[in-house]
């Protein structure tokens, strides 16, 4: 989506018009869960948080003063969220299986390729799961990336590919057949 | 660099579509209650906008009526004598008494 359509779903929104609040949901959720899972670690808990985000996002829309970054400015709040999300999972402590995880009832097999995601994901820096999240599972271009996170596209760019380099290797390590290439 | 594209498609919520149109739909619901009708600022701030065209509108058409109806002579020319009177006296000619008369009179009589 162009920023000028960004802006103007966002300047909608603002007016409180549902369409725009559901358009926006339809072109950003999927990056707020990213960047909400890059951080949580766990499907499960990054859609509730991307989920709780969006809503507190849309409530304060009228403080987002560059509608066509809208973006940036969301995954901004999806990002405090999920770190504030985090702190209290551990003062919950929390035992690390993933017993929510059943949400969606994958196969069995997509459980044990998910749980190898998920694990291979921890050995990467923030940044680099958001770029690589954002980029591969949502489909941002290095430009989108960029301007959302606050870095340069080649910086993007060195992000992503460090970040496939690393996750390869990983899955690589259990099951070679489990690196996919698109 | 995108043929090396790792699958996240295990981690893709989007994957059921009925669930996550769902999900969307939650959100817009409860976007829509959390907000609400908006504040007394947010609504005058929405109602602002048209009443100023409202306003500007109806100046418009008032200016419009005021100039198709033509230019009317100074109101001071007309009732003032002491602009006659600066006048006479910046003149060398003196005017006729029946006009010193008129102006004086006029005076007299209008106050």
């Amino acid at each position: 989506m162009a920023p000028d359509e960004t802006a103007s779903l966002v300047v909608r929104a603002q007016r409180g018009d549902a369409d725009a609040f559901t358009a926006l949901a339809r072109r950003f959720l999927r990056a707020a869960y990213a960047v909400a899972l890059a951080v949580v670690g766990r499907p499960a808990d990054a859609e509730d948080v991307a989920q709780d985000a969006f809503v507190v996002a849309i409530e304060r829309m009228e403080t987002c003063r560059e509608p066509a970054r809208f973006g940036g400015w969301l995954l901004q709040i999806v990002r405090n969220r999920a770190l504030n999300f985090l702190d209290a999972r551990r003062l919950r402590d929390v035992p690390s299986n993933e017993a929510r995880e059943d949400r969606a009832a994958p196969a069995t097999e997509e459980v044990g390729l998910r749980e190898r995601l998920i694990a291979a994901l921890t050995a990467l820096s923030p940044i680099r799961r958001e770029v690589v999240l954002l980029h591969d599972l949502e489909g941002w271009t290095h430009q989108e990336i960029g301007l959302a996170l606050g870095i340069s596209e080649l910086m993007s760019r060195q992000h992503l590919f460090n970040a496939r380099g690393v996750l390869r290797g990983r899955l690589a390590e259990e099951n070679p057949a489990e690196v996919n290439h698109g | 660099m995108d043929d090396s594209r790792i699958d996240f498609s295990p981690l893709d919520p989007s994957r059921d579509p009925e669930r996550w149109r769902r999900m969307i739909d939650s959100i817009t619901a409860r976007a829509l209650a959390a907000r609400g009708p908006g504040s007394i600022p947010q609504q005058l701030l929405a109602w602002s906008r048209p009443a100023l065209a409202m306003a500007a509108a109806l100046t418009l058409v008032i200016w419009g009526a005021a100039w198709a109806s033509g230019p009317e002579p100074a109101p001071q020319a007309r009732t003032e004598p002491a602009v006659t009177l600066a006048a006479w006296a910046a003149d060398d000619e003196l005017p006729p008494a029946t006009e010193i008369l008129q102006i004086l009179g006029g005076q007299n009589g209008s106050r």
